[in-house]
Parts: C-alpha cells; structure tokens; sequence
C-alpha cells in the first residue's frame, strides 16, 4: 500500500476478529517500523512486550482490564505492552559518537568526538540522565516512543491488520512481565485482524487544518492549496469522514455477533 | 420488590434509555416492549426502580462533581450476570440479551459497563 494511503486507512480498531492469530511475521514488520524511528540523541526510548493473548490466563486477562478498554483487551489476538525506558539516556554519549562515525552527525553541522564527550555529555546528556524523573525530560522521552509507536500501528495497518491503542493496568504486567522498574508504561497497542470494516464508520473528525497548525506565527493560519487536498483524496489519505450511512447498522451487526449491548 | 410509582417509561432513566437507542443506536424502543418487560425483571430482582439501578452506580456528593462509583458499579455489573445466568427461561442467547438490555439501559445513562464477549 503506498504510504499515504496507509495514513488514511488507519484507525482505531476496536472490534477485532478474536479468533484469528496474526501472524508473527507481522508482528516483526511492526517492530522493525517501531525500532527504526527517529529518536533524539540515538536513544531507543521505546521497548516493548509482545504477548499474544491466549497465551495470558483467564485471571491474568482480566487483572488488565480498564474499564473503558476491557472489551479491546478481550478481543484482540496480540498486545503489545509498550513503556517508556527512561534509562536510555545512559549511554548516550556513546551512541552519538556513533553516528559521528558512521557520517550521520558531521563537522559540516559542528560535530566531533570532542564535542560530544566534553561539552554534550556533560552538560546537556548527563544531567538528563541523572534527572529523568523531570518532567521535561520525560515528555520528551515520551514524545520520542510516541513516535515509534506510530510506525509500528502505520506498518499493522499497511500489513492489513487493525490496530488501536488502549490503556491497561500496569500492576499485574509488571508482575508477570517484569518490565525494569526504569520503564514507565505507556500503552498497549493492540493488533489483530479488524472484525469491522476497514473503514470503521469512516475518518474520524478532525479540526480542519487551519485550525491547528500556523504560518510564521501563532495566529496567522497555514491556510491548505486545494489542489493539494483534492491530490490527498485521490491518493486515499483524506478519505470519506466519519459517519459513513451504514455504520449504525454495521455496529447493530457486531454486537450481535460479539453478544453485546445495543 | 419496592412498588413503582409510575409506569416505568415515566421514570426519567427510561426516557434517556429509550432517546438514547433512538439516536446512538438506530433502535426504535416501541418496536420491542420485551425490553421494559426485561427492566422491570431486573428492577424486581434487585428491589430497586429504574432511577436508583442508575444512582447506584455513581458516587454523589454535594458539591462535587458526579463519578462512576468503582464498587457500585462493580456490584451492579454481579447483578446483571446473575440476572443472567440465573434465569431458567429460554436458551443461551435468551439469557445473553437479559443481561444485555439491563447494560444498554445503564450504558445509556451513563454508566460504562463492559460484559466481554458473550457468544
């Protein structure tokens, strides 16, 4: 699928056909999304562990269950148990130098071996890693598994599977999992092959984009080309928004078939 | 179980169960009357009229904002399973929608119950 499309096509999938594995190859192409993500200073902010559900007992299954994301939890064949590793600021200095090395970070851009180990380690890296528990440091840190993240939900959905993230309860992962303490839980990306339409009801509604983002200052709207958003309609990026006529019935459908409440 | 006062469309939960199929769910609540029959079973089972199935369900104090009581509703959720299971009439599927209309009531006005899949 080419990748605007995928970007269309994505959305929260909260009906997933439970009892269809997915593929474990699948689940490797979304790691691979979620390892190669841009990251600051070359830190793998994000780790994850992968637990398909049926391997979870039934006490365990539900000792995971908010509330609201019980039923996601329940349905869908894969979770991916995602944290935020606030040690990976350790080591930094290390894998900067490396990407010295390898022609990443250059002297055309001010870079050297020196520069990292007397003035960016010391002073910009060190103190971060000594104070991860502030909390600039560990939105930032966040903000960098977020992005992973999204790679790997991009690369779920363009290996046809649907995706969505969900809160769980941390306790009993942490005691069945037993993630370091250093990592602080983010999400579970859950994945499986939709139950739903593709489409779930159609694109979520968003702000337009004039809305939210600007153009050489705050209030000066960065107005879309129409030309531009017609192009991201014919490549499937901005598609149909939601509600689609028939998803009314279509969720009548599946709670039928999953014996839920109407 | 306590009497009702009114018939039970009167009862302003019902109401906003009932506006609630119509609008979110494309449900019209006149076109199967074996859901109020299903209400009333549940209120008997649990002596309670359908306003206070509701207000057990939440924490209310003066002067603070409304929530969703954890054990109120946990213990409204026990109750519907064994309004469910409990029920000697008809087959696995009969007793699923028992539970279900009493959830779809309570969903309606507010009340976020999950039951996991029922099949």
């Amino acid at each position: 699928m080419e990748y605007k499309e995928v970007v269309g096509r994505r959305r929260s999938i909260r009906y997933f056909q439970s009892w269809r594995p997915v593929e474990r190859e699948k689940i490797q192409i979304m790691l691979e999304a979620a390892r190669l993500a841009s990251c600051a200073v070359n830190a793998t902010f994000l780790k994850a562990i992968v637990v398909f559900r049926d391997d979870l007992d039934r006490e365990t299954l539900e000792a995971l269950k908010t509330p609201v994301s019980g039923l996601n939890i329940e349905l869908a064949p894969v979770h991916i148990y995602t944290f935020v590793d606030m040690s990976a600021y350790r080591g930094a200095q290390g894998r900067l130098k490396k990407l010295v090395d390898v022609g990443a970070l250059n002297i055309t851009h001010g870079w050297s071996h020196k520069f990292v180990d007397e003035f960016v380690w010391p002073n910009i890296l060190k103190p971060l890693a000594e104070g991860a528990d502030q909390p600039s440091v560990a939105a930032a840190a966040a903000s960098d598994a977020g992005i992973a993240i999204c790679q790997a939900m991009l690369a779920g959905v363009d290996e046809g599977l649907g995706v969505c993230l969900s809160a769980f309860v941390a306790e009993p992962i942490k005691k069945i999992l037993n993630p370091p303490d250093e990592w602080l839980p983010l999400w579970v990306l859950l994945a499986g092959y939709p139950a739903e339409s593709w489409e779930a009801g159609g694109q979520r509604p968003r702000p337009p984009l004039e809305e939210i983002f600007f153009e050489g200052k705050y209030g000066n709207p960065f107005k879309p080309d129409p030309k531009v958003t017609e192009r991201l309609k014919a490549a499937k990026m901005i598609q149909t928004p939601a509600p689609l006529p028939w998803r009314k019935e279509e969720i009548k459908a599946l709670a039928r078939m999953f014996g839920l409440p109407e | 179980m306590i009497p009702l006062e009114r018939p039970l469309e009167e009862y302003a939960s019902v109401r906003t169960w009932f506006k609630g199929l119509r609008e979110q769910s494309s449900v019209e609540p006149a076109g199967d009357p074996s859901r109020l029959k299903l209400l009333w079973e549940f209120c008997a089972f649990v002596d309670l009229d359908p306003d206070q199935l509701v207000s057990a369900c939440l924490l209310i104090k003066e002067g603070r904002e409304t929530k969703i009581s954890i054990k109120g509703r946990r213990a409204m959720a026990e109750k519907i399973a064994q309004f469910q299971t409990q029920s000697a009439e008809g087959d696995a599927a009969e007793r699923r929608r028992r539970g279900n209309t009493v959830r779809s009531f309570l969903i309606h006005n507010g009340i976020l119950l999950q039951s996991g899949i029922q099949t």
